[in-house]
């Protein structure tokens, strides 16, 4: 009965992969990688992990694909358009090589098969979320800090990247975005009003500003 | 039928091939972004799998501490992506062929 259980995710996530892998379209990619997700938190079900299957599903499959596809929205994402093959000699090589890598895991594979593994309790608490806490919060306790700590990481090294703006000094380059200027940067004598800018590109900021002979940062080599 | 830890492992193992080829294949940043995710979650199912078979909550607690990590890298990676797009105006890795911005 697991049986039929596993082969039913383990297929529906190697197809998603594969669909994310194959899609030209990053939208579509996502939602394939959301199928892999449920199937995954399906499959740590079978593995008595119901904890772990719904923590996959709350911030793998709600948080970190939500953040994905907000992203993909945001930058208004093309279709990636097909490619030719650069070294077309090398598919040959390469689907022997695959096929060489695919008989060593079969090999390695038969043999894992072969040991005797000891049977699973069925009244052992491990996977429930008494058992993961408590030891979360003993034994495990600074590798929780630290992930507090990282987390903190994060949150400020996002907010400083995708902040928009920031001052423009002399000998920086031109920065897109929605700025306001300080004013004696540009023009020595302060101006009573100053308005703020908003630009989404480079060149277009440049332009604006009146300094289009700045040389961007990209060109100084 | 019990599914056996090979099962599992195997998956896994397939999975982490498909997510490590699609890093190399795709030249979209945020399709690379969701590859690299893919072999995040095959290296998950391996510590779950050892974990339930032989009674040990480490494995599952290796597998939340993977998943906050993932979460920074989600929030990081996407904040360098937006910058990066911002900077160049294409998510193509070919074009952004130098680290300055």
């Amino acid at each position: 009965m697991i049986a039929v259980i596993f082969i039913l995710f383990a297929g529906m996530a190697i197809g998603c992969a594969v669909s994310v892998v194959v899609q030209r379209h990053p939208l579509y990619g996502a939602m394939s990688l959301v199928g892999v997700f449920v199937s995954l938190a399906g499959l740590y079900v079978t593995l008595a992990a119901p904890f772990i299957a719904a923590v996959q599903v709350i911030v793998y499959a709600g948080a970190i694909m939500v953040l994905v596809v907000f992203v993909i929205m945001l930058l208004n994402v093309e279709q990636e358009e097909r490619r030719r093959p650069r070294l077309p000699f090398l598919v040959g090589a390469a689907v022997t090589l695959a096929g060489v890598l695919f008989a060593e895991a079969a090999f390695i594979l038969y043999f894992v098969q072969a040991t005797p593994v000891k049977p699973r309790d069925p009244a052992s608490d491990v996977g429930l979320t008494f058992s993961i806490g408590s030891e979360l919060f003993t034994r495990y306790l600074l590798p929780f800090e630290i992930t507090s700590l990282l987390l903190l990481m994060a949150i400020v090294g996002a907010m400083t990247l995708a902040r928009t703006g920031g001052l423009l000094s002399a000998n920086t380059g031109v920065v897109p975005g929605a700025q306001v200027l300080a004013p004696d940067v540009l023009d020595p004598k302060p101006s009573p009003g100053a308005q703020p800018i908003v630009t989404n590109t480079s060149d277009e900021a440049a332009r604006v500003l009146g300094i289009a002979d700045v040389p961007r940062r990209r060109d100084e080599n | 039928m019990e599914p056996q830890l090979s099962w599992y492992l195997a998956l896994s193992a397939v999975l982490f091939t498909i997510g490590a080829a699609g890093v190399l294949i795709k030249r979209n940043v945020i399709s690379m972004f969701m590859c690299i995710e893919l072999m995040l979650n095959a290296v998950n199912l391996t510590f779950v799998a050892f974990s339930s078979f032989f009674h040990d909550v480490t494995g599952q607690l290796f597998v939340f501490i993977v998943m906050t990590v993932a979460a920074a890298e989600a929030a990081v990676g996407l904040g360098i992506i937006i910058t990066v797009f911002r900077n160049r105006e294409s998510l193509n890795v070919d074009e952004a062929n130098i680290l300055k911005l």
